[in-house]
Parts: C-alpha cells; structure tokens; sequence
C-alpha cells in the first residue's frame, strides 16, 4: 500500500458525488442568494429553509466524519515511529474507532432528518489538510482547526436540535461533541509533545492551522454575528483547551474571510 | 457460624492453575514483543486501508477494527518492561524474515477493487493465526506465574473473535460470484503459503510444534 494517498484517491461507491470548495463559494448564484431579505444566517426553526439548511448541513458533517476516519487512519499509517511515536498512532487509531462512530450516528441522523447518502455533494478539503507530509502538521491541520470547527458546528446543531423540538438531534450531536473536545486536546498534547525542542516546527504548524482555520470561515460560514451560520463555542473551546487568546484570533480570521468571501462573490457576479 | 480461625487450603478446591508453565520470562517476552509488533502493523494497515475501500460499512469497520488492535498493542507494549524487557522496541520484531515478508505481502493490495484480497489476509489469514498464538500462549503458559499476561489474552481473544466473525460475514457477504470465489481462494493460498514457512506469528514453535520449516529464514 502507498504511503501518502492523495484526495483524489479516496474510494467512494457510487452514490457519491464530489465538488470543489472554492466551485460552491464562487458559484454566481450565491451573490443572487445574498441578496435576498430572508433574515439572519443563524440556524432558526422559524425560518422556512433552516430544515434543508440542517440537513444540507448534517450531510456535510457525514462527508467530513468519513474523512476524519480516512485522515486519522493514514496518519497511522504513513509514517514511522521515528516521524509519529507509537502513543501517537495508538491515539490515532482510537481516533479512528471514534470517527467510524460519527460516521454512524451521521447516517442515522441523516436518515431521521429526511436525507439520502449522497443527496449533498462531497467537498475532500478536510482530508487535504490530513495530507500534510508532517504529522505535527496534520495535528494542527486536523485536530485543532478541523476538530475545533468541529466543536463550534456541533453546539450549533444541538442548539438547534434544543430550539427546534429534535431531542435526537441535540442528543446525538451532545455525544459527537464530546469526543471533538478529546480529539482537540489531543492535538494540543501532540504540538507541545513533537516541538518541545523546535520552536520552528511549532510555528510553521500554528501556521497552517491558521490557514486551515481561515479556509474553514470563507464566506462567513463561521463567526460570532446572526450572519454566521456556525457560531463559535467559546466554552466547549476553552474546555478542549484553547487560550482566549487563541479562541479571539480565531474570530478575527473568521471576519477576515467574511469578508473576503463576500468579496469574491461580488467578484464572480460582476464578471 | 463457622471459626473464621480454622486453617482453609490456599487454593480453593475448583482452583486448578499449575506451576510451573511452558515458557520462562524470556520466551513469554520474546512472545509478547512478536505479538506488540503483529498488532502494530495490522492496525497500521486497517488505519491506511480505509481510505482506499469504497464500501461504506467496510470503511466504518476497518475503524473500529483498528482501534482494537490498537489497544492489543498497547496491552503487549506495557507487559513488556514487565518480563524484564525496559528497552520495548528491541522485542518489537517480526519472528523472522518469512514473517516480516508475509506482512509486507498483507499490507500490499491498495486499490479500491481489491477490498477481497485486503479483507481475506486481515480475516482469513492472520487473525486466525493470532487465535491460535494467543490461545497457545494462555493454555501454555503459567497461569499463577504470567497471570499479567494471561488476563491481556483473554480480553485480546474476546476481541479477536468478534472481530474474526464480523470480516468473515463481511467477506460473505462481498464473495459473490465464481470469480470472486477465485479471488479470495487464490489470496488466502499466497499469503497461507509465506505464513507456514513462518511457522506462525511467534516464528516456529507458536502453536508447540517444533519441525524446522524450510526457507522460514530465522
């Protein structure tokens, strides 16, 4: 088997459909969208779209469960013990007994939300950060930009499972959100552990967590305001370990892309 | 009310455990280093494979297979400065050469077509030469003098089962035509072929048998 598999490779069955991150931001019809009086972005039950929105959603948190299962995996696998020690493959691989779960409790979510495998299209940009040749990388990549997104978008959900009646939905997404907060801590322990001695190191994986992180909020997706979809849990954040410090930057990167997203939807409409 | 001063034998009557057992501390360790690394490259290899498999109940298995082997590993790994071994790594080695050959030709098949031929080395080829090791080691060895190791084995066993019967049902369930029948005949007999020169995961001897096999490379 090949070390280094690259997205493109990732095995699918039929039902799957792939896309690219930046075709859905830049897609002309997202301006037309925006334009449209239809209130806040937050997740409402009132609103009469927030039912496909969640479900769209939840379809998304399946895509990016199966990658999270296929990232922890290779980094398990593509490296030796002298790159990733054997406690961090061992993390590893119970990362990957923890995501196979999600990837369940995703499907039968999705199922009781009224959606198909399949029915949203798959973007592979969560995997692509689990592709870094540095296994410090993908931690941050991964474990603590992903993950940390991870948190912020399940307390969304199960606010949302709580407004809206679902005491599945909250029920499910209280559990996933448990296990995000191991996996979040996780990658902490592993940055400070592998650059302890190389501050370099360190800091070329903060960096990259922060591209990831900025990535993660294009168009607004992520932020503190009703015009952010997934809002940013603060609590659940510092539980898993992160400064305030570290939770503001976050938010500022998240305005940063906002705006940055706006301004390449405007960008793509005018062309 | 009985005296609770009155002499009772130590071993209670249903107690049969005996000294002394089949191995010293030396081959117990040498044992548990070979299953450590067993362990470690086949969670390695389910922890790469899932990426490669389009099946979807597949992928979500080799998941929560992985993490089991996994925790086996880890079980071996801190029995090991136990036996007396404080260096881990330096047991944490195939038996022999065939062996190290059998796991390099396990881990081998990559492409999503071949989820056959990944499924019939994890299941019909190693985890029942894990059973039989292990199974091996826990009627043979001491059961007062290694109970450390015995207790680890019978939790591992419970697993290897479960998992044993889980792929087999899956490799049921995906064998479904004469070619495919062909497919999984002819990758069990080539990985079966390199594992006998092995005489097993622990080398020759795993199971007590003793015959030098040709070309095992020790």
């Amino acid at each position: 088997m090949r070390k280094q598999l690259p997205p493109e490779m990732l095995a699918r069955d039929s039902r799957f459909v792939r896309t690219s991150i930046m075709d859905q931001i830049l897609d002309p019809r997202n301006r037309k969208i925006s334009e449209r009086t239809i209130g806040p972005a937050k997740l409402a039950p009132g609103r009469p779209a927030s039912a496909d929105r969640a479900r769209n959603l939840m379809h998304g948190i399946f895509t990016g469960e199966i990658q999270a299962l296929e990232g922890a995996g290779r980094t398990a696998f593509d490296f030796d013990e002298t790159e990733a020690p054997f406690a961090l493959k061992l993390d590893m691989a119970r990362q990957c007994w923890d995501e196979a779960r999600h990837v369940e409790i995703s499907i039968k979510l999705g199922e009781w939300m009224g959606t198909e495998i399949g029915e949203f299209t798959e973007a592979t940009f969560l995997y692509e950060a689990a592709c870094a040749p540095d296994p410090v990388l993908r931690l941050c990549g991964v474990n603590r930009a992903l993950e940390g997104l991870a948190i912020d978008v399940f307390n969304t959900m199960k606010e949302f499972g709580d407004v809206s009646g679902d005491p599945v939905l909250e029920f499910c997404e209280d559990w996933m959100l448990a296990d995000e907060v191991t996996h979040v801590k996780m990658g902490s322990d592993w940055l400070r552990r592998l650059t302890a001695d190389d501050p370099e190191r360190r800091e070329r994986a903060l960096d990259f967590q922060r591209t990831v992180d900025k990535l993660f909020s294009l168009g607004g997706f992520r932020g503190e305001t009703e015009e952010n979809p997934i809002h940013l849990a603060r609590k659940m954040r510092e539980m898993a370990g992160f400064s305030t410090t570290e939770i503001d930057e976050i938010a500022e990167l998240s305005e940063l892309a906002r705006a940055e997203g706006q301004a390449a939807v405007e960008a793509a409409g005018s062309a | 009310m009985s005296d609770p001063f009155k002499p009772r034998p130590a071993f209670a009557p249903w107690d049969r455990r005996e000294l002394p057992g089949l191995f010293d501390v030396e081959e117990s360790a040498r044992r548990v280093g070979a299953y450590k690394w067993i362990e470690t490259r086949l969670f390695e290899a389910l922890g790469g494979w899932i990426a490669t498999v389009p099946e979807l109940d597949v992928k979500m298995i080799l998941g929560r297979h992985c993490y089991h082997h996994a925790w086996h590993a880890e079980l071996f790994d801190k029995r090991l400065p136990e036996l007396r071994e404080m260096n881990t790594d330096r047991l944490c080695a195939p038996a022999n050469d065939a062996m190290e050959e059998f796991v390099e030709a396990l881990r081998e098949p990559d492409a999503p077509e071949l989820t056959i031929e990944k499924l019939v080395g994890v299941f019909r080829v190693l985890i029942p030469r894990k059973i039989a090791a292990y199974t091996f080691h826990l009627n043979g060895t001491s059961r007062v003098t290694d109970a450390p190791t015995e207790r680890s084995l019978e939790f591992i066993l419970q697993d290897e089962w479960n998992d044993w019967r889980e792929g087999e049902m899956l490799l049921q369930s995906l064998i479904d035509t004469p070619e495919e029948l062909e497919r999984a005949i002819r990758r069990q007999h080539e990985l079966e072929a390199i594992v006998v020169r092995a005489g097993g995961i622990t080398g020759l001897g795993t199971i007590g048998a003793t015959t030098e096999v040709e070309g095992a490379g020790v």
